[in-house]
């Protein structure tokens, strides 16, 4: 049961930086709220409910962007050197998490902090460098204009701090791309809903961060011998599974075989030269691996792009940059997934932006030079839209929703994305599950917050609406949409090598001291999901259900797959609003889709529920 | 085709391809091959989850399988 005091886990201040003013201070952390919202996007949530009130723009001064860990970040526990960055979002309007692997996390907590939270717009340029608890705010003149990878690499050499990590945006972040990401270490990004374009909204190029304090954990040894045990065990298990041989991209022949693949802007769902980019070509062509900080995973796979450059893939990049946009050499995709990186932009949008665009042109809606299967048209528009060079490169630079309102003919049916953001790479024209997943994620579509579709078809009829698929939508979205995002550590370890989720209350509870059962986090999970809708409602108070729904040619009898394994079917409207009733009432939430008064009291929401009924009435 | 047997074409996806040692393969079997005697004939470590489709759609064990069937077995991929 939760409760009890904290006493490990947490630095127990936050730094403040107003880049308007360019003041920066500490803030304690209050660790009354730690309990309720743990860290990372859970936390973050809770401060962009409380400090960016309903009309704020994602680019102006009052929204906030947040660099957070979690109570794991830097700890000894597998994958832990993660971060979160949350904020209002350009592509949704709306909350924005996004959280990236590599060492950052871990190196917020050795500076002193548990988050770095900016507010405000310098007037120039700067970059920001916090080194061991010393902030100071650069000038960032020298490092403008320089690439994600060479401002990193750059900044470590300047400033002499080889050990640091730097989070930084590149062009794209830089002209403001409505998907642009933030790299850090390298081969990172934190990549959803344009946060990269807040960071360039607030003239900020980059933070570097360094420390060496130790991570406070209120049980170290018991904390430093499971950690050890279990990075022992995580490279055995991974090696006797041969997970790491493919990595994510084993997916990709899966997808392909079971009609869920991305081609030619999702109207289709597999393609006979899909295994020309599949895992097992990703393997063979390996020339490098990376991994991270203690972890013995290692599912990094680099391999040597068209013009010869490493650039390193997993599936969402695959399957958007490549059959999503039917192309078909591995070099290539990897030629577009190398630019989107050096860029500073996300994979999965971009790669929808790309293929929406090529769709319209087929359709007629616009006019343009581009086909499916150009590579080299993909590689120049790239380039366009992250320099927001000209007419074309201004309209592929705001995301598909926001194209498909410009280019008008009916074209927002076919804009794969949901709320705003594109939906990454599974074709769910006839997967209803997964459709709810994209459909009810509260920060637009995103995998991540929960991959029913292995379930969906392997323990359930494809073409079931039952509520067995709502209730592990919400059982996956408490554990990877909640557990991983607020615990702050990578998921690989459980989602793809079966590791038990009782491991996670157990590092928890030597880490903190509480003593919580998995129940407790999915309270926690439940909150913020809640809370989510609400700062959702606040700004859309005549909020329906139609906001959940995936995109309308998933529905579209027109657009079903004229032969495979799914030939002649597409989703069903009536019935899918019969699975977003079960989703709703699973979740005791009304029929459009907002919390009940009831529910908010039992996840303690009482008084933010009160504040959204001066938005909306609630039920 | 030769006298009752009838051909199946196996799709190993991620490390079991690695495991078998082969990615695709077309091969022949009994006329009455189910599922599971198709999968069993192969070395395929039977407590490893996994998916198994035939033609794309999830199949049952015990299912028995017509001529020119394609079963792809994967991993529970849990998708990153
Ligand atoms: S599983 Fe992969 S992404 Fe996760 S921590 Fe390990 S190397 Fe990094």
């Amino acid at each position: 049961m939760a409760g009890g005091e904290i006493r490990g886990g947490y630095m127990g201040k936050l730094l403040r930086v107003n880049l308007s003013t360019g003041e920066t201070w500490d803030e304690p952390l209050d660790l009354e709220r730690a309990t309720m919202y743990i860290g990372g996007s859970a936390m973050g949530g809770r401060i962009l409910l409380d400090e960016v009130p309903p009309g704020v723009g994602p680019f102006d001064e009052e929204n906030r962007l947040m660099f957070l860990s979690g109570p794991f970040s830097g700890t000894s526990v597998p994958g832990s050197g993660t971060y979160t960055v949350v904020t209002k979002g350009p592509l949704t309007n709306q909350a924005a998490t996004a959280q990236s692997n590599g060492w950052f996390g871990a190196r917020i907590k050795a500076a002193g902090y548990d988050g770095i939270i900016i507010q405000g717009i310098a007037p120039n340029w700067v970059y920001l460098v916090v080194n061991d608890g010393v902030v100071e705010i650069r000038d960032a003149s020298d490092v403008l204009g320089r690439d994600t990878q060479e401002t990193q690499t750059y900044l470590m050499e300047t400033l002499g701090l080889p050990k640091a990590s730097v989070a930084c945006i590149g062009a794209a972040g830089e002209t403001m791309v409505l998907y642009a990401n933030i790299s850090s270490d390298f081969a990172h990004f934190a990549s959803t809903n344009g946060i990269g374009a807040v960071m360039g909204s607030k003239k900020l190029k980059a933070i570097v961060i360094k420390g060496s304090k130790p991570i406070p954990v209120a049980d170290p040894e018991g904390m430093r011998k499971l950690g050890l045990e279990d990075l022992r065990k995580v490279g055995e298990i991974d090696k006797k599974t041969g997970w790491s041989i493919q990595g994510t991209t084993g997916v990709l022949a899966w997808c392909n075989e079971v009609a869920a693949l991305p081609v030619h802007n999702m109207r289709k769902t597999h393609h006979p030269e899909a295994w020309k980019i599949d895992g097992e070509r990703l393997n063979n062509a390996r020339v490098a691996t990376y991994g991270c900080p203690n972890c013995t995973m290692r599912c990094g796979i680099t391999i040597l792009d068209y013009e010869g450059r490493e650039s390193e893939l997993d599936y969402e990049n695959i399957g958007m940059l490549g059959s999503n946009l039917d192309i078909f050499e591995l070099d290539q995709v990897a030629s577009l997934n190398y630019l989107c990186d050096d860029y500073g932009l996300d994979t999965i949008s971009a790669g929808a932006v790309l293929a929406f665009y090529a769709d319209a042109i087929e359709q007629g809606a616009i006019k343009g030079d581009f086909r499916f299967g150009d590579a080299e048209m993909a590689k120049k528009l790239l380039g366009m839209a992250a320099r927001r060079e000209g007419e074309i490169g201004n309209l592929l630079a705001d995301g598909s929703l926001r194209m498909a309102r410009k280019i008008g003919h009916n074209s927002e049916a076919y804009a794969m994305q949901v709320k705003g953001l594109e939906i990454s790479a599974y074709n769910c024209k006839f997967i209803p599950g997964m459709a709810l997943a994209f459909g009810t994620s509260p920060i637009g579509a995103h995998h991540k917050e929960s991959w029913v579709i292995t379930f969906e078809l392997k323990q359930t009829a494809r073409d079931s609406y039952g509520p067995e698929k709502a209730a592990k939508v919400i059982e996956l979205q408490r554990i990877r949409g909640g557990l991983f995002e607020f615990i702050v550590a990578c998921r690989f370890p459980w989602i793809e090598l079966g590791w038990d989720l009782e491991h996670y209350a157990e590092y928890f509870n030597k880490t903190t001291g509480l003593n919580w059962t998995l129940n407790d986090f999915w309270k926690v999970a439940d909150r913020i999901y809640a809370l989510m809708k609400f700062f959702w409602v606040r700004e859309f108070p005549f909020w329906d259900r139609t906001r959940d729904y995936p995109p309308m040619v998933w529905f579209d009898p027109n657009n079903a797959d004229t032969e495979g394994p799914i030939a002649g079917k597409v989703l069903e409207l009536d019935k899918y609003n019969q699975l977003l009733d079960y989703y709703y009432e699973q979740r005791g939430w009304d029929k459009r889709g907002i919390p009940t008064r009831k529910t908010a009291e039992a996840l303690d929401l009482k008084k933010e529920a009160a504040e959204v009924e001066k938005f909306t009435k609630l039920e | 085709m030769s006298g009752m047997n009838i051909r199946i074409t196996v799709k190993l996806i991620g490390p079991f391809v690695n495991q078998l040692g082969f990615s695709e393969k077309t091969m022949e079997f009994p006329a009455e091959a189910t599922v599971e005697s198709v999968l069993s004939s192969l070395p395929l470590d039977p407590k490893r989850p996994r998916i198994v489709t035939r033609n794309g759609q999830a199949v049952a064990p015990g299912e028995k399988l017509n001529d020119g069937d394609r079963l792809a077995v994967s991993p529970l991929y849990s998708g990153g």
